[in-house]
């Protein structure tokens, strides 16, 4: 178990160190001169080099690369260039709109899609797999952020139960929370589309073991059967799925706080790449891989409570 | 082949898949040709019109007609899409069938390599490399196919491990035939369905990241029409003129869905056990 979870940490880590390279060479050496790229080609030469004294271009390579490693360890990330201030102020001040928003989505994921698998391969060919399914492929088509203009122009253009965006501030937690609702329910879509077909082939899978038929044999009731016996083994691959939309609801989150001009990390990014502001954006891309190498961790672990088969195989 | 047309007059999906399918082409083609309107043609006493006869799905924040633009914005759609599959396709592939034929450590660094694509979401992929390389369409295919490589990658090399296995392939193998030979002559051939039925839905994939890219600005650029910016520009007009916001998405939804359901009516007619990836 130790050992398991151990050399899932380690392969993590290779993974953020491998990452962290990849994005320096794309941010810092692949255009040749970053503050080039940050001020423009018709830039003075002058405020060229001033910016490239002011960020740290000007010293080698491996010394700039080190500095930044050593910078993420101590939350020292460097000043953002469009806003002057601390990247790490200005990423913590935005991850407290980013992670309700992914968290929300992805319980409303999982509350929904759940329910929905199961009964799905409990109806299993007839009418309401059928609907079940179709309402799943239509998920997986309709873009995410489509979805949210869609909402915005029901909930909050026709019948305005809910705001059209922006974002009150955890001050007035109520509100903060209401602004969340459509944002959190299109960024779920796509998710709730693909956990429901991960919960439904799972349970077919688990509903054809010998154990489902002995407790249908031993007159056990038939939501004992679905729920006690078939969707607790099923619940294994539906946890690594989830994991891995955790990572992907990170990212969709760009697109979905741009639709509802919410103040979160996604917005953050979407500034940043209009700023140039390269320092924001590498340190941004690398905190997402942490939060999806994070994830999968925790999926491992779950993993690994949940079945005790890839201990050993480790 | 007859089997297989017998099988797919009675798959329903299969046919609403390629129903769609056809319409999504035969409107990028027609629009080569033909559109109701010019795309550019500007009238600005014109603009935010309803649909009406003149315009059947009216007319946007600069007067042009809608329709024309949505027939247009197929082919963006098309291109970027169909690019980046085929880039992620091609070297997707030979990588796999690489790792599959050599294994050991070539096996080993390609696997953990695609793990740590795998480790970036698409999007962020295309954000890094736009970041750097500046907002165009060309760019938003590389940042797709680039996210397209490993997919295939992992999907070839699972199917022709498979393969290597087989009592034909080490036949082939006792007779002093090469593991490019055997690759070409035998794995490539037996692992086509897994490889046609992943590349439909990847490229439903594509086209998903494209709206999304040209969304935020980071795909084909104005004048060019994409359904994708469309939907950007529709929404700031969103309490002026709500069915704005409706064709593109609704094209974009079609496509995809269309897309989706041959994909998968095409895995339940040539191999229902085939395992399709589905990342996004």
């Amino acid at each position: 178990m130790l050992e398991f979870l151990s050399r899932r940490l380690a392969a993590a880590l290779v993974t953020l160190a491998l990452a962290t390279v990849v994005v320096f060479a794309v941010v810092e050496v692949l255009p040749g001169d970053p503050a080039l790229v940050m001020l423009g080609t018709d830039a003075r030469p002058d405020t060229l080099a001033a910016l490239r004294a002011k960020h740290g271009f000007d010293r080698p390579l491996g010394t700039r690369y080190l500095s930044w490693i050593g910078g993420l360890f101590t939350f020292d990330l460097g000043n953002s260039h469009a806003y002057g201030t601390s990247v790490a102020k200005l990423i913590g001040d935005r991850l407290v709109v980013t992670l309700p928003l992914g968290a929300m989505a992805l319980s409303w994921a999982t509350l929904v899609a759940i329910p929905l698998g199961v009964f799905a391969a409990w109806k299993h060919g007839r009418p309401g797999d059928w609907g079940v399914m179709g309402f799943s492929q239509i998920g997986i088509s309709v873009p995410n952020f489509w979805f949210g203009i869609v909402l915005v122009l029901l909930f909050a253009v026709t019948w305005q139960w809910f705001p059209a965006g922006g974002f009150p501030g955890w001050r007035e937690p109520l509100k903060s929370v209401h602004a969340l609702v459509l944002p959190a329910l299109s960024l779920s879509l796509g998710e709730i589309a693909i956990l429901t077909r991960v919960t439904r082939s799972a349970m077919l899978d688990t509903l054809r073991e010998d154990y489902v038929r002995t407790a249908r044999a031993k007159g056990a009731p038939e939501r004992r059967v679905l729920f006690r016996h078939a969707l607790r083994n099923a619940l294994i691959p539906v946890t690594t799925v989830a994991g891995l939309i955790a990572g992907f609801l990170i990212a969709g989150a760009v697109i979905i706080e741009s639709v509802f001009r919410l103040p979160g990390v996604g917005q953050l990014v979407y500034d940043s790449i209009n700023n140039r502001d390269l320092i924001v954006i590498k340190n941004v891309v690398i905190l997402f891989t942490i939060l999806v190498l994070a994830v999968n961790l925790v999926v491992d672990l779950a993993y690994a409570l949940l079945d005790p088969r890839p201990r050993v195989r480790a | 082949m007859t089997g297989f047309l017998t099988r797919a007059a009675r798959h329903v999906g299969f046919q609403v898949g390629a129903v769609l399918l056809l319409l999504f082409v035969g409107t990028a083609l027609v629009s080569i040709f033909w559109t109701p309107h010019p795309i550019d043609a500007l009238q600005m006493r014109a603009k935010l019109m309803p649909p009406s006869g003149a315009h059947l799905l009216g007319t946007d924040h600069l007067g042009r007609d809608v329709l024309s633009r949505v027939m247009v914005g197929a082919q963006t759609s098309i291109t970027v899409g169909l690019i980046a599959v085929v880039i992620g396709l091609a070297i997707g592939v030979c990588l796999g069938a690489w790792a599959a034929a050599r294994g050991g450590w070539v096996d080993e660094a390609l696997s953990r390599t695609a793990d740590l694509i795998f480790a970036f979401p698409a999007v962020l992929i295309a954000i890094l490399i736009t970041s750097v390389l500046g907002a165009s369409a060309q760019n938003a295919i590389l940042a797709i196919a680039i996210f397209n490589v490993p997919v295939f990658a992992r999907v070839t090399r699972g199917a022709a491990l498979a393969m290597w296995s087989r009592d034909f392939v080490r036949a082939a193998t006792a007779m002093g035939q090469g593991p490019l030979g055997i690759t070409l002559r035998h794995v490539l051939p037996n692992i086509a369905s897994v490889l046609i039925v992943q590349a439909t839905i990847q490229f439903a994939v594509a086209i998903l990241a494209e709206a999304g890219l040209s969304y935020l600005g980071l795909g084909a650029q104005p004048p060019v029409p994409s359904w994708g910016r469309m939907l950007r520009d529709a929404q700031t007009y969103i309490f002026q003129a709500p069915e704005l916001a409706v064709w593109p998405g609704l094209a974009i939804a079609l496509a995809v869905l269309g897309l989706n359901m041959l994909g998968d009516g095409l895995r339940d007619l040539l191999d229902p056990r085939l395992r399709v990836l589905r990342v996004g």
